[in-house]
């Protein structure tokens, strides 16, 4: 038999056929994804919040990033949180009221009825001393032992009613212990049932909102809590995207699939320009601070003159406009505005000064100037940076050799325990760090005993040891203000620091809702309202 | 071919452990100071030491390889420093999103690059063919992230007619598929052009050989020919590129998660280098790394199976 068989008939499609049915499922197709205006969006009673990275734990003792503070904040409660609008201020959450007794003692009293979900019951005090001597317990290794490391107990009255008692008077725990991460309160009986440990699973909580789901890289979801006895959240889900890429977030913004999100500094102003009725763009200020390090142990930099130059030709105003699109404000230390300690203005305007530079390196006996490194982060803002302190110290006879690094090696250039002597190998170094929203936690890495840890410049000042110490107990706002300024003072005045800028937080939001924002910007989504 | 088969295996798990050493000794030789990274700025030197000794770091390098593997062998990949879950669980967790991105992108540019190849050596010297071979060049050029950002541009900001970000509704399979088409096509867009420009210079050699002239000799009609015998051969090389670009795509994905904020395999391992999770990153590259090599190992029994001169060659 022939290999090459005479097949049977089957029954096939013409060519005419075959068009028609591709006419039609693309017609199908497009019926299905063309109506006007169609958008991928969820129904308005979800809310759709981009947060910059994926939750890694839930746990107050050990969260990673601002993201899980933000949707603690839902499902949990604390003492008081911060006040949305533009001023650093506190509000009841949980308490119905606090009360300062005496610098050490505060008392305060739960509101009755905040019941634990999964059956862990109501709130009590005997909850508040339990989160937040868990914290301050060394075995707990929290990172944030430090908010409660003055913890002295917290005694209980009665179901409701504790006082929290310290070893000394400590400044910052109005506006970071209690209002932070710090400050959730978790239910003592769950944490029991689950051996004092949990992470992206919370045992129960007790905000408006409850835990519903996470799925790892792709989205957690609350949803709103039956048992909730406050005002009623507007929304039945808030589902949190993490989306680490700004530019994402915005097409994302763009498209219909995201309610809020923090929009890169570039966009900001093509997001205003475009008059949308759909949207709101807002800039808030933020609470990093960017400055140019001078290692003052460098064998180069040691002659104060010479850092004093660097600092004089610096270009502050030119900085802003490569690196933040214009849309920063220059700094006037590491406070930013807003908060206690804040300088009106810096010792250094600033405009740059390359001959004042000039002369004082001549002084430093330097007339044909001298070659530096300055060494940064990978990051497109930073390097801009970078190059443009490279061509305003060039105008003073400053050459500057740029040494970029990816984010795991720079980290560790100022660590005595990674880098040995090497340390001192550096010269500039352009810097960014962000705080909570106290002068405490600005100043707290530039003490003596931050050297080869995070102080880098090396910049020590036993005044300024002695100032972060007292200012840390004062208590009344008007003198740590006055100490803060001071230290800034001296840390300017060694010429170690060029302060740059505490950039901006631009944000958007769909105007189908009404934020509730910090600040700096960072969403209070139980706050969250339908337009 | 059973013979074929078992040299196969081994020389695919040779390969693997070779891979995985390399890339444990390159991860470890990055600069930084992982516990810093991973623990942050405010950790103590007492929680720095613990970690350090649960994530084995202080033991030899050699030592933590063989432990390494030892684990692997008994199916532990380790745990997640942060969340403290398996790492299996979590590359499992994520492998169905990046799986099903790679398969629909090599689904669609293999049902349309291949018949674009064929007509195009078919219609040699044509119109069709010069356009053709402009259309695959291109498609070849442009860059996944550029094709990824004006198809974000057009279909989902302007047209508003697919979803930007995420990967769709769980169990609803029709949500996530139209979360794949503007991914999938990013990823698999330049794979047109060179499946079609592979296959046209295949299916050139072939209507010249002997068996197809015999075949027209016999009165064969031309689509018989051409489809039944002429194609069959000329896939050949595409479905072993296919094989290798399994690979391509599992590290061409990691754009496209990112771009379209998609979970997925790729962004776990970004993600992992980025914060120094050394458990997930090791777990998720052995895993990736079995997965290239068995997809290079099937396109080979593939191609066996289709071609009886590779059998006969065993």
């Amino acid at each position: 038999m022939s290999k090459f068989k005479k097949e049977a008939p089957k029954k096939k499609i013409s060519r005419r056929q075959f068009i028609q049915i591709s006419a039609a499922s693309t017609a199908l197709m497009v019926g299905q994804f063309a109506l006007p205006g169609a958008s991928w969006s969820v129904d308005g009673n979800i809310l759709r919040i981009r947060n910059y990275s994926d939750i890694l734990t839930l746990d107050p003792a050990h969260v990673k990033s601002k993201n899980e503070d933000i949707i603690n904040e839902c499902i949990q409660n604390k003492l008081i949180s911060y006040k949305p609008g533009d001023e650093w201020e506190w509000q009841p959450m949980a308490a119905e009221y606090m009360k300062q007794l005496t610098p050490t003692k505060i008392e305060f009293k739960i509101k009755p009825g905040i019941m634990f979900s999964n059956g862990f019951g109501e709130m009590t005090a005997e909850d508040v001393k339990y989160s937040f001597e868990r914290i301050a317990d060394p075995e707990t290794k929290s990172a944030y032992a430090g908010d409660w490391s003055l913890l002295e107990t917290v005694e209980i009255k009665d179901k409701y009613t504790g006082v929290i008692v310290l070893k000394k008077p400590f400044a910052p725990i109005w506006m970071t212990s209690l209002p932070g991460i710090s400050g959730v309160i978790l239910s003592k009986k769950a944490m029991e049932s689950v051996d004092g440990n949990f992470t992206t699973n919370p045992p129960t909580c007790s905000g408006p909102y409850i835990f519903k789901e996470w799925k790892p890289k792709q989205v957690t979801i609350i949803a709103r809590n039956p048992e909730w006895k406050g005002p009623k959240p507007d929304f039945d889900e808030v589902h949190f995207y993490p989306i680490d890429d700004e530019k994402t977030a915005e097409i994302g913004f763009e498209a219909g699939d995201l309610d809020f999100t923090r929009i890169s500094v570039s966009s900001y102003e093509i997001f205003k320009s475009k008059s949308s009725s759909d949207s709101t763009v807002v800039n808030k200020p933020s609470l990093y601070y960017s400055w140019l390090g001078i290692n003052k142990d460098n064998p180069v930099m040691k002659d104060v003159r010479i850092r004093k130059a660097i600092q004089k030709a610096t270009d502050i105003d030119s900085i802003l406009e490569a690196a933040y699109f214009g849309q920063a404000e220059p700094a006037t230390g590491i406070i930013p505005p807003g908060l206690i300690g804040h300088r009106p203005k810096a010792i250094n305007p600033p405009k740059p000064d390359p001959e004042g530079a000039k002369k004082l390196l001549a002084e430093a006996g330097f007339p044909s100037g001298i070659d530096v490194t300055l060494d940064c982060l990978n990051k497109s803002t930073i390097v801009t940076q970078a190059q443009v302190i490279q061509a305003s110290l060039a105008e003073a006879g400053i050459r500057v050799k740029i040494n970029i690094h990816e984010s795991g090696q720079f980290w560790v250039l100022g660590s005595e325990k990674e880098m040995k002597d090497k340390v001192k190998d550096i010269q500039l170094i352009t810097n960014r760090f962000s705080s909570q929203p106290d002068p405490h936690w600005y100043a707290m890495w530039h003490v003596t005993e931050q050297v080869g840890v995070w102080n880098w410049e090396r910049f020590s000042d036993k005044e300024f040891d002695r100032m972060y110490k007292e200012a840390a107990i004062e208590t009344d706002p008007a003198k740590r203000d006055m100490m803060y300024q001071k230290m800034q003072d001296l840390m300017e005045e060694s010429g170690c620091y060029r302060f740059i800028t505490h950039e901006s937080a631009p944000t958007i939001y769909r105007n189908t809702i009404i934020p509730a924002m910090t600040p700096e910007g960072v969403p209070l989504v139980r706050y969250f309202k339908k337009a | 071919m059973l013979y074929y088969l078992i040299k196969r295996i081994g020389v695919a798990a040779i390969t693997v452990v070779i891979a995985v050493s390399l890339l444990y000794g390159m991860i470890h030789a990055v600069p930084g100071d992982p516990l810093s990274i991973v623990l942050g700025p405010r950790a103590t030197p007492e929680m720095k030491a613990a970690l350090n000794e649960r994530l084995g770091l202080d033991k030899p390098f050699v030592v933590q390889l063989g432990r390494f593997f030892i684990n692997v062998i008994q199916g532990d990949l380790g745990t997640d420093v942060f969340s403290e879950r398996p790492v299996s669980e979590i590359f499992f967790g994520q492998l169905p999103y990046t799986a099903g991105l790679v398969l629909l992108a090599i689904g669609w540019s293999g049902l349309l690059g291949i018949p674009l190849g064929c007509y195009s050596a078919v219609r040699r010297d044509t119109l069709i063919d010069k356009l053709t071979g402009v259309f695959s060049v291109g498609t070849i050029t442009i860059p996944s992230f550029v094709v990824a950002l004006y198809a974000l541009l057009v279909f989902a900001v302007w047209l508003r007619w697919l979803p930007a970000i995420g990967a769709g509704k769980e169990g609803d399979l029709w949500d996530q598929f139209i979360h794949l088409i503007l991914p999938s096509f990013a990823v698999g867009l330049g794979w047109v052009g060179y499946l079609a420009r592979l296959v046209r210079a295949s299916m050139l050699e072939v209507l010249g050989e002997n068996h197809i002239r015999t075949a027209r000799a016999f009165g064969l009609g031309e689509r018989k020919i051409i489809l039944t015998y002429a194609l069959r051969i000329a896939v050949l090389p595409a479905v072993a590129l296919l094989g290798v670009g399994i690979g391509n795509m599992l590290s061409g994905a990691v754009f496209a998660e990112i771009v379209f904020a998609r979970p997925g395999v790729g962004k776990l391992i970004y993600d992992s280098v980025i914060t120094r999770n050394y458990p997930v990153v090791m777990g998720s590259v052995i895993m990736t790394t079995i997965i290239f090599v068995f997809s290079t190992t099937v396109a080979d029994l593939v191609s066996a199976w289709l071609d009886p001169r590779i059998r006969e060659n065993l």
